[in-house]
């Protein structure tokens, strides 16, 4: 595909404004009411879902041209995909997310590279991993653990945790509980260590898909020799690209893909996790984009004309992964939870995605505020995600802010009242 | 082109990082393309984009244009061919960052807003204090200010609400010269209560019938009436539009009432407008309000001829209500009146209360006014048969003269069948009064929808000068310079009130007083010959109107 293909689209736009604001019947005040952090940041109409897709058709009809500034346009956005479902409460013909993955393509393709993400890039060609770290240290997160090693032996289960799980010492502690929690419910689990790869997702969303291909095929075959039925991953990234981007460029895994909070909501189901651990504390829950209305996998491409796609094949984001978190959380005893006003398919971003937080901290980390004033605007005692990146930023947020907020991954929570882990930090 | 001496005013009126010239942002300005019926989607290119964020900052944005014989244009959310600019000399002055409510007067029941705030946010904090605000027809997204200031605005909610400037109790506007000034009340420093004064008075010169689309300097504060909201603080919904499912609170009751004929529709109409009940009332075309909901399948249904007789005939006569009451006895006492109305009209009802997804479904979406947009799903695009305002009786008779215009050019593929007249429509001023856009569906994308549209509209203005009737819409320039001369002369009006408020004509004024040629390109001969008929005939003198 490339933009020319999203040329209908672009050209179906209204300028309604949808993209810019949630959903409109669930504004519930004046204050968290936007939807977009680029247009929030920026103010410029250019830098809404609208305004990018328009830049398309600006370049495409050589009315404007592709420069440093225009690139620079384009990538302050975090890809974060409410226009896109704010969008589609109207429109069933527009995939403004497709195009804005377009744009990125069509800026690397042209030679408008942003820097930092050329370091992105370097340090996945050389290391592996997204975040400059030695490939060789990939997989001291499950030093110690008893589980398979799937370079050798065969599972069921093969874990995926990701370059920040891996990588992140706030976050490696998650996944080793993970591990534990999942062979305590009896799983047959295998990871890749020291072999695991970056899943090439973020590599595909900044624009090089040459790249994201490469990253995907390794993740294909290492599902296929491991010999498991499910592929399940700890993060939201990652389990984003598994169900949309793999699909969609032609590498369709093999077997059942889960979040690891579907996993638990399935083994609390059937009886084989308890949550018996008083945990007395009130949350709110932060819908990863990644999870939430980019989780929706890939259902296939539409060539007619999209007025006519059946409703199966529109990406709205409302089948994203929501309610299994939320199910954790509530069969948590002693745990409350009180949601945000900007939730679900229309959650506020994280700030951290689309090569933002690489790129252009500074307006990550005001997207980032933007949420944890939010959080704190119900009153909770702690913000929980189910995303590695999105809890990096959020407690950085924190920190810097000062603000009095607890941040938790989900599963961690999961762990304390499972007794997996100890309930210190809590 | 803007020369760099005036760019560096704009820079210096509201700071570098809030104006730009660069051509990738003005062409996200230019692309304008709802209600444009040009193949391309594209309005002309503005020649920088200023964001001011306070009234001192928009004065020095105009003060700074008329300096530099630049014109301005300014939009709050910035929906519609007329946001845009109208020459190839204009500013934009783009209001996002002027996007507060000021105040909230829960005792005086007012609103102070400024020009980004939109429908939706204003409804939602005025709910919390027991008020709610009138939402547009257009839908949430729009701006309450703009509306108010600039347009005409009517909504789901009129028959209790009313139009848009009747809600204006206060105005700051920033002149075309650049100077500000506040109209009614706040004229004189004495609050935000009353639009008649004391101070200078707004009426008829902050507006006329229409509104100055942007055509007359920049309004940046207003003041709006706010009503009785007996529902909760927030109204507790899941879903978005389509999928919305609400609690309906018990303060209101949901109904659909049918009526065998236009007759006895309006009858019911009017001895609703004399009991003054009602919160909430659309007159909906049912095939067409199907085909928004599941446009797949109505598409492939809609050939089904037994179907189009049910829907648009014997269901086609209807109006969804909402009553809302203040206590449970009120409530009673409305829902008793509707049901004997509808009974000496012989209509019937279908009560939400019994169908309680309907009900949860239609709540916020009739309340928040979410549905209209969906008209999208249809063809991409959608354009109205000049949307007018008349009598009640007279705004049937004229859904019903273009719906038949509209059968025949869906029968010629030339816009996409919706099934029927598809009407906004919306009864308000006790009833005696009503808004009537004929909504018809297009891709805009088509070249044959486009070539169709110039030719439509052509019908749509032969019609109504042929019907008597008052054309609202007639704000694109071509359209104004037929029909001014045909109605009082009123453009020559305006002109008068533009060029004594702004005589440097600095304002970009292509949709206010501005006209043009029409082009006959697409329109077959006869209906060119008709319409030069008819403006031979009814063309105004000085003396009046014709014999």
């Amino acid at each position: 595909m490339s933009l020319e293909d999203y040329r209908r689209d672009i050209e179906g736009c209204s300028r309604c404004s949808s993209c810019k604001w949630v959903p409109y019947n669930q504004i519930k005040s004046w204050r968290f009411s936007k939807n977009c952090p680029s247009i929030y940041r920026h103010n410029f109409h250019t830098y809404s879902g609208s305004g990018r897709m328009v830049i398309g058709l600006s370049l495409m009809e050589g009315r404007a041209e592709l420069d440093e500034t225009v690139a620079e346009m384009i990538f302050r956005c975090q890809l974060c995909g409410a226009c896109d479902s704010a969008c589609k409460t109207y429109r069933d013909d527009i995939d403004i997310s497709e195009v804005l993955l377009e744009l990125r393509s069509y800026c690397v393709e042209s030679g408008e590279l942003l820097v930092e993400h050329m370091a992105v890039i370097d340090s996945l060609k050389r290391e592996g991993n997204s975040l400059g770290e030695l490939k060789t240290a990939r997989g001291d997160w499950a030093r110690g653990l008893d589980v398979k090693d799937v370079n050798s032996e065969t599972c069921d289960v093969l874990f995926h945790a990701g370059c920040r799980y891996s990588y992140d010492p706030d976050a490696r502690e998650t996944v080793r509980g993970d591990i534990q929690l999942l062979r305590s419910a009896g799983l047959d689990i295998g990871v890749a260590g020291v072999e695991e790869a970056c899943c090439g997702g973020r590599a595909y969303e900044l624009g090089y898909r040459g790249e994201a291909s490469n990253y995907a095929d390794d993740v294909l075959n290492r599902v296929k020799s491991s010999g498991a039925g499910t592929l399940v991953t700890a993060c939201s990234d990652c389990y984003s690209h598994f169900q949309y981007i793999y699909p969609k460029i032609g590498k369709e895994l093999p077997v059942e893909v889960l979040h690891v909070s579907q996993v638990m909501d399935r083994l609390i189901d059937n009886g084989r996790l308890d949550f018996k651990h008083e945990l007395p504390l009130s949350v709110t829950y932060h819908d990863p984009c990644h999870l939430g209305r980019k989780g929706e996998p890939f259902t296939g491409v539409w060539t007619g004309d999209k007025l006519d796609r059946p409703m199966s094949l529109k990406r709205s984001g409302r089948k994203g992964i929501y309610d299994a978190p939320r199910n954790l959380l509530y069969a948590m005893p002693g745990v409350e939870l009180v949601e945000m006003e900007r939730i679900r398919e229309y959650a506020w971003c994280c700030g951290a995605g689309g090569g933002v937080l690489e790129a252009f901290p500074d307006f990550s980390a005001s997207t980032t505020v933007e949420r944890i004033e939010e959080a704190l605007a119900t009153g909770a005692e702690a913000l929980v995600t189910a995303c590695p990146w999105c809890l990096r930023v959020f407690k950085d947020a924190v920190d810097q802010t000062s603000a009095d907020l607890e941040v938790y991954d989900l599963a961690d929570l999961a762990l304390i009242s499972a007794g997996v882990a100890q309930p210190a930090s809590v | 082109m803007i020369s760099d001496e005036a760019y560096k005013e704009l820079e210096e009126a509201v700071g570098v990082d809030n104006v730009s010239r660069h051509p990738a942002v003005l062409d996200s300005y230019a692309f304008q393309p709802f209600e444009n019926h040009e193949s391309m989607p594209w309005c002309p290119r503005p020649v920088a984009v200023a964001l001011p964020s306070t009234t001192q900052e928009v004065s020095e944005v105009i003060k700074a244009c008329n300096r530099h014989n630049l014109k301005h244009k300014a939009f709050s959310t910035g929906w519609g061919l007329w946001c845009g600019p109208t020459t190839d000399d204009v500013v934009q002055i783009d209001l996002r960052r002027m996007n507060r409510i000021v105040e909230i007067d829960e005792k005086n029941m007012f609103a102070v807003i400024e020009p980004y705030v939109c429908g939706a946010q204003l409804q939602a904090e005025a709910m919390k204090v027991g008020l709610n605000t009138h939402i547009i027809g257009a839908g949430p997204n729009c701006s309450p200010l703009a509306s108010a200031t600039s347009m005409h605005g009517v909504g789901h909610d009129s028959i209790y609400m009313s139009y848009s400037a009747r809600n204006v109790l206060g105005l700051e506007w920033v002149m075309p010269t650049g100077e500000v000034t506040r109209l009614g009340a706040p004229g004189s420093g004495k609050g935000w209560f009353c639009g008649d004064g004391p101070g200078p008075s707004l009426r008829g010169t902050m507006r006329g019938y229409t509104g100055a689309l942007g055509g007359m300097g920049v309004f940046t504060r207003v003041a709006l009436k706010l009503y009785n909201w007996p529902g909760p603080p927030e109204i507790e919904s899941t879903g978005t539009v389509v999928d919305v499912m609400s609690e309906v609170p018990d303060c209101l009751r949901i109904f659909g009432c049918f009526f065998p004929d236009k007759d006895r529709l309006a009858d019911a109409y009017y001895d609703i407008g004399e009991a003054e009940i009602g919160y909430n009332c659309l007159k909906v075309a049912t095939p067409a309000f199907m085909m928004i909901l599941a446009p797949h399948l109505f598409k492939k249904l809609k050939g089904t001829e037994n179907l189009r007789r049910l829907l648009g005939g014997t269901l086609g006569q209807m109006f969804l209500i909402i009553l809302a009451g203040i206590s449970r006895e009120d409530l009673d006492h409305q829902v008793d009146v509707l049901k004997a109305i509808v009974d000496e009209h012989l209509g019937f009802v279908l009560d939400a209360k019994n169908i309680p997804t309907l009900g949860s479904n239609l709540a916020m979406n009739f309340i928040r006014a979410t549905m209209p947009a969906l008209v999208f799903r249809i063809g991409g695009s959608f354009s109205t048969a000049l949307g007018r305002n008349d009598s009640l009786d007279t705004q049937l008779a004229w859904g019903e003269a273009i719906a038949e215009i509209k059968r025949g050019y869906a029968k010629k593929e030339m816009i996409i069948d919706d099934m029927g007249d598809n009407p906004y429509f919306v009864p308000y001023e006790n009833n005696t009064w009503a808004h009537c856009e004929v909504v018809y569906p297009y891709d805009h994308r088509s070249e044959k929808h486009l070539a169709g549209s110039s030719a439509i509209n052509m019908d749509f203005i032969i019609n109504a000068i042929e019907s008597c009737m008052e054309p609202m819409f007639g704000v694109v320039p071509s359209a104004r310079k037929v029909l001014s001369p045909l109605t009082s002369n009123f453009n020559r009006w305006q002109r008068k009130l533009s060029e004594a408020l702004d005589p440097d004509q600095t304002s970009d004024k292509g949709f206010y007083t501005d006209e043009a040629e029409f082009d006959f390109t697409n329109v077959p001969p006869e209906r060119v010959e008709r319409l030069q008929k008819l403006v031979e005939d009814l063309t105004w003198t000085e003396l009046g109107p014709p014999e």
